[in-house]
């Protein structure tokens, strides 16, 4: 209610800040400062979007619409952006076409109005689908100029690095270059009286507007578009190799990852697997892969030649359960170590020459590439192999899973990390999962 | 500091090029600084002389001189390999090119003053390169760069807009008996041809002459070479190119009247002007070239030239001139010739600040983009984004490619066919608006240009629904249309809001609109969305009819912009329309609009025409606002139901039966999650959870609900079949870690250790 409060508090000061100034608009027929009351009429826009994401937060999902609302605050930031760019294309028409003649009249006062009020509502209220879009949408070119110059100002004065560095707010960017370049007219018509500088800052503003808006516009419009952010592909891509080296998978084809809101992410795959893999299994081990990542998560898991009936016999018998019988008999955590997968993979097709699908020849080779702790190490047979099987797994399940998820963004630089200390303590009980594996493989 | 923040890999261990400290230097900066202040005074006093000499006469000399001074230094005959006679005939091309370039500048020279030529023609050969390369490069390195050309392009902006230079006026008096032979007059015609006054012409001419100096700078290069060394070969080129002008000067000197009296005077000038100009600054260059870096060489030299010019300019009072006019003609006043204005002076600040950043060495290391991290814990990087982006189309390729598709299909066949014919209409307006200089006109033809965006926007849209799937774009493009329809719905209620608020000031006060000129234009503007018409009327039932959008009192223009963007729009849902009932009643629904629309802007007209009333117009206009407005209402809506996921109005009642038949499949417990939606026109996709019983095959259940979601219309489809042994693994997965955490924490506190229990 306080938040609802504020907004509609500073909804209403920007209708009166945005009807006075367009007042002195067309008492100074000036489009350089139409041009910059558009960006109070975007901050009123944003306020709306304030109000959306904050109804959305408090309705569940409907039968209809069964992702929920939060696609609404992605709409709405799209929708905002692009009017913004929509107006500002309408300047640059009328420019085309009748250039008028600019008085000084209410012109500095309206600037400095305009930039009190935008600033003021920037600050106090809390925009939290802008403030993300601002943060994850890739840099405009006035940022870019701006940053570059603030990074050789920092050079001589250090203290600054905080405010202006690694990169400016790009709203508050934008209200000051436009404050700065009204002003500008506003000299050069008073001294010189060039009214074609009007003309000329117009045009600067609407550019500046067309730059902010655009990554913007562009950011939540993929999300629209229901497309992968190419932020998470490196992260999914390490995921979807891990799955496709698990025992019994094949391939995945059919995958779509695409975000519902800001951040959360769906997606749906087809995984195909071998013919005697166990369905249940492989699909719970590709959910627990995806689902961190994933949260809205459909797996079909589908095989070849389905209606055929297994080859039967005791042959078949002994070697089907080369993967997956064994792994469930020996419990979770030594499965999702990603090393040993392949291990088994490649003892079961040693062992299994009847497998009427064949292993798929492009699948990747097991993911840690540093120190693969399965092919250094040299089997060793212990002749008692029932007293070792349980040993390693309390160790194996604390390892397991001990990348904390930490959010989206930063999480492909929390995840080598993580791996690297995984791949270290495989170094050290790689051996032990590989001699019960191969004890298990030994005793019929 | 600097390094801390920015990205680039290369510099951050100082491995670049090395500087060497200013102090070591500072004899050659000296030299430098001190070669071009006289280069400026050199350039000043040639403008003077220039007023009495011809500028064939004038070039001959200086070059004729130079020669003389260079042979005696340079010694190119008897230094040296012999020159063959292949190169003979490249030193007479040099020549003639060099020849060509100064009296381009030299003429420039006449005609903007001194200080402007110094400003636009003596920039350094590496900045303008830069220059060159941020303007027509995608790599132009980094930000910095870009503003350096940004600035170096307002600097030559405010020469040609705000420098109002007084001497202009004087200029264009000038009748065209002045010109003293005819190449200046050719030179004149031309400029005059271009339709710009004189001193804005000499900017342009200097700005192309300045690129063309550059390209034949760096074209000689490899003669310089062949020749044996720069300075032979600018001796040399010094010596053929006065040979090459002899003959001209001869014929000059024999059919003109020298405007000069004593030539004995302007020994001393002419003297200075060769030393300062040609020869000294040569020298200079060259060491300065071969004891320092030429970026930081170009850095001093500017900076040192622009300001010694400035300060010229202000103090210089033509000696010389005062001297010719009074042996010649009575003075007039001095103070006209190319004072300093503000426009000059803000130029010459961007010059100077646009060539130092353009100079400075590009700091900016190759950007890597980090992949991981190496065992031993360095980063990684990779540089590949480079190479990968160099790999793309051509232009011309890729325009010829997605004409060939557009051409494919029918419907965006249509619509570009339509695009063309608008184009072609709106250019035949714009080139009749300027030929009368009918500012109607030209205005209505700017807003039939920007109509056709939202045309252009559906054609594109159209065609990159033909892309094919990428990573980032799983589902393929086919979303892209209904994007572009809801971007063309928000520009249709932008329009409308714009058409309703000036309608409402015209309300207020009505203009008196001239309707001259209506009737031509409106029927020509019927024809074309006549034929619009014809062509869409198959495809999509509403074409345009714009008999609006000719009205140049320009109060309409709201609903030419409704039918041409509704003609992207309608096509940017084509393939919903034949989808989707309700898209139809409101395609059919703009119809309407349009062509109540186009009624009242026909019967406002006739109003207007046969009994004056003014206020007629802005009513009609109001009018068509509220229309375009209450039509796109429906399409907006409908555009974001299918962005925010919504299951498919149209599938509703089949995905609830083809449920409750998933339901009743044996063996099938229940089903969750279900989640339907429209991807784009052709693709409806959906995902659902289904708990099936132990005992049956998974196969046969997904083969039955995917056959029963299809004949529902759901073509992209997910089913998760889960069983109970699903469940249990996943708690075994997902809670084992936390258990067995809880567990070990236990165990450690009781030092115990119990073997791997408890995980299931």
């Amino acid at each position: 209610p306080h938040e609802l409060h504020m907004i509609l508090l500073f909804g209403s000061l920007n209708l009166l800040c945005t009807g006075c100034l367009l007042m002195w608009c067309s008492s100074t027929n000036s489009m350089a400062l139409t041009a910059y009351t558009y960006l109070t009429i975007f901050d009123l826009f944003s306020l709306i979007t304030c109000l959306i994401s904050s109804w959305v937060t408090m309705k569940k999902p409907s039968q209809l619409y069964s992702f929920g609302f939060e696609r609404l605050e992605v709409l709405a930031v799209f929708a905002s952006t692009v009017l913004v760019q929509l107006g500002a294309l309408f300047i640059l028409k009328e420019r085309c076409v009748y250039p008028p003649t600019a008085h000084i009249g209410r012109l500095l006062v309206g600037t400095f109005v305009a930039l009190f009020f935008n600033l003021l509502t920037l600050l106090s209220v809390r925009n939290k689908p802008f403030a993300y879009v601002s943060e994850a949408a890739s840099s405009s070119w006035l940022q870019e100029h701006v940053a570059d110059l603030s990074r050789s100002l920092c050079g001589i004065i250090p203290g600054l690095s905080s405010v202006l560095l690694p990169r400016m707010n790009p709203f508050v960017l934008i209200n000051m270059a436009g404050a700065l370049s009204l002003c500008i007219t506003y000299m050069l018509i008073e001294i010189n009286n060039y009214n074609a500088v009007d003309t000329a800052s117009a045009v600067a503003i609407a550019l500046m507007t067309f730059g902010t808006m655009y990554p913007m516009s562009v950011y939540s419009g993929k999300v629209l578009l229901q497309t992968t952010p190419s932020h998470i592909i490196g992260q999914l891509d390490k995921l979807l190799r891990e799955v496709s080296t698990l025992d019994g998978v094949l391939e995945v084809r059919n995958e779509h990852f695409w975000t519902v809101g800001f951040g959360s992410l769906a997606g749906s795959a087809h995984v195909r697997i071998r013919r005697d893999a166990n369905e249940q299994l492989v699909l719970a081990h590709v959910t627990n892969r995806l689902l961190p990542l994933v949260s809205t998560l459909t797996v079909q898991i589908f095989k070849d030649d389905w209606t055929r009936p297994l080859l039967t016999g005791t042959l078949t018998a002994s070697s089907s359960p080369s993967g997956a019988a064994l792994t469930s008999a020996e419990g979770y955590p030594a499965v999702s170590s990603s090393s040993v997968p392949p291990l088994m993979m490649s003892l079961g097709r040693e062992l299994d020459p009847l497998t009427s699908t064949p292993y798929k020849p492009s699948s990747p080779p097991p993911e840690f590439s540093f120190d693969t702790p399965g092919r250094n190490v040299q089997p060793v047979v212990l002749p008692n192999p029932g007293h070792n099987t349980h040993r390693p797994y309390g160790g194996l399940g604390l390892t397991y899973g001990a990348s904390p998820y930490t959010g989206m963004l930063n999480q492909g630089l929390a995840r080598p990390s993580s791996s690297l200390g995984l791949g270290i303590y495989l170094k050290i009980c790689g051996t032990f999962s590989r001699r019960c594996s191969i004890s298990r493989m030994t005793t019929p | 500091m600097d390094e801390k923040y920015s990205s680039n890999v290369l510099s951050g261990g100082k491995l670049g090029m090395v500087e060497v400290p200013d102090s070591r230097l500072t004899r050659y900066i000296v030299l430098l600084v001190i070669s071009k202040v006289l280069k400026a005074l050199g350039i000043f006093e040639s403008y003077d002389i220039l007023k009495a000499v011809h500028i064939v006469q004038f070039i001959f000399i200086l070059k004729l001189g130079s020669a003389v001074i260079l042979l005696f230094f340079q010694k190119p005959f008897s230094s040296g390999k012999v020159i063959s006679k292949r190169q003979w005939i490249k030193l007479i091309k040099h020549a003639v090119f060099s020849c060509i370039i100064s009296l381009l500048g030299f003429f420039g020279l006449t005609l903007c003053g001194p200080l402007r030529t110094l400003l636009l023609f003596e920039h350094s050969d590496v900045v303008v390169i830069a220059l060159l390369g941020v303007l027509f490069t995608s790599s132009g390195g980094g930000p910095s760069k870009t503003r350096g050309a940004a600035f170096f392009i307002i600097a030559v902006i405010c020469l040609l807009l705000f420098d109002n230079d007084d001497l202009m006026a004087k200029m264009a008096e000038h009748p065209e008996g002045h010109h003293d032979s005819a190449l200046t007059h050719f030179l004149y015609t031309a400029i005059a041809f271009l339709g710009v006054a004189d001193h804005k012409g000499g900017v342009v001419l200097l700005v192309a002459s300045l690129c063309l100096k550059v390209g034949f700078h760096t074209a000689s290069r490899k003669l310089s070479v062949e020749i044996g060394g720069a300075k032979r070969l600018y001796a040399l080129d010094n010596l053929v190119s006065s040979l090459v002008l002899l003959p001209w000067v001869v014929v000059l000197s024999v059919t003109t009247e020298s405007k000069v009296d004593s030539w004995s005077s302007l020994i001393l000038p002419f003297g200075m002007i060769i030393f300062s100009v040609m020869i000294l600054e040569f020298y200079v260059e060259a060491i300065c070239n071969t004891k320092m870096e030429t970026l930081r060489c170009a850095r001093y030299g500017t900076i040192a030239l622009f300001l010694s010019a400035l300060l010229l300019a202000n103090f210089w009072t033509h000696p010389l001139t005062d001297q010719l006019r009074s042996m010649s003609k009575p003075p007039q006043q001095v103070s006209t010739e190319h004072v300093l204005s503000g426009g000059v002076l803000v130029s010459a600040i961007f010059f100077i600040m646009s060539s130092s950043i353009l100079s400075s060495p590009s700091k900016k290391g190759q950007k890597g983009t980090l992949v991981g991290y190496s065992p031993e814990g360095t980063p990684l990087y990779n540089f590949m984004g480079d190479a990968l982006q160099h790999t793309s189309q051509s232009l011309p390729r890729f325009i010829k490619d997605s004409l060939k598709q557009i051409l494919e299909e029918y419907d965006s066949r249509q619509i570009f066919y339509f695009l063309c014919l608008n184009l072609a209409f709106t250019f035949v307006e714009l080139f009749y608006g300027v030929w009368t200089n009918s500012l109607g006109l030209i205005s209505d033809g700017f807003h039939m240009l920007f109509d056709c965006s939202a045309l252009v926007l559906g054609l594109f849209a159209a065609l990159m629904t033909r892309w094919k799937a990428t990573r980032i774009f799983s589902y393929g493009y086919g979303r892209v249309e209904i994007l572009s329809g809801f971007i063309n719905g928000l520009f249709l209620m932008v329009i409308a809001f714009f058409v309703f608020v000036e309608s409402v000031t015209r309300l207020l006060d009505p203009p008196n609109i001239d309707t001259d000129m209506l009737t031509p234009v409106s029927v020509g503007g019927l024809l074309v969305n006549l034929v619009g018409i014809c062509a869409f009327s198959h495809a999509h039932s509403h074409g345009s009819k714009s008999c609006s959008s000719n009205d140049h009192g320009h109060s309409h223009h709201g609903h030419s912009h409704s039918e041409h963007s509704h003609g992207g729009h309608g096509h940017s849902h084509g393939g919903m329309l034949r989808a989707t009932p309700r898209n139809k009643a409101s395609v059919f629904l703009h119809v309407l609009a349009d062509t109540l629309g186009s009624v009242g802007v026909i019967i406002s007209t006739i109003l207007i025409q046969q009994f004056g009333w003014l206020i007629a117009d802005p009513i009609c206009s109001l009018f068509i606002a509220t229309l375009i407005f209450l039509s796109v209402i429906p399409l907006l809506k409908d555009a974001c139901e299918v962005l925010l996921l919504r299951t498919p109005p149209e599938h509703e009642k089949d995905l609830n039966s083809a449920l409750e038949k998933i339901e009743k499949i044996e063996g099938v417990l229940s089903y969750r999650d279900p989640h339907f939606w429209r991807h784009s026109a052709s693709v409806i996709a959906g995902t659902i959870h289904l708990q099936i019983m132990s005992d049956v095959v998974e196969q046969r259940i997904i083969q039955q609900v995917t056959a029963i979601l299809k004949d529902a219309g759901v073509n992209n489809l997910s089913v998760q079949v889960e069983k109970e042994a699903y469940f249990q693994h996943m708690s075994g997965l997902s809670t084992g870690f936390h258990e067995v955490l809880a567990m070990t924490q236990q165990m450690e506190s009781m030092k115990y250790l119990k073997d791997g229990t408890c995980i299931m």
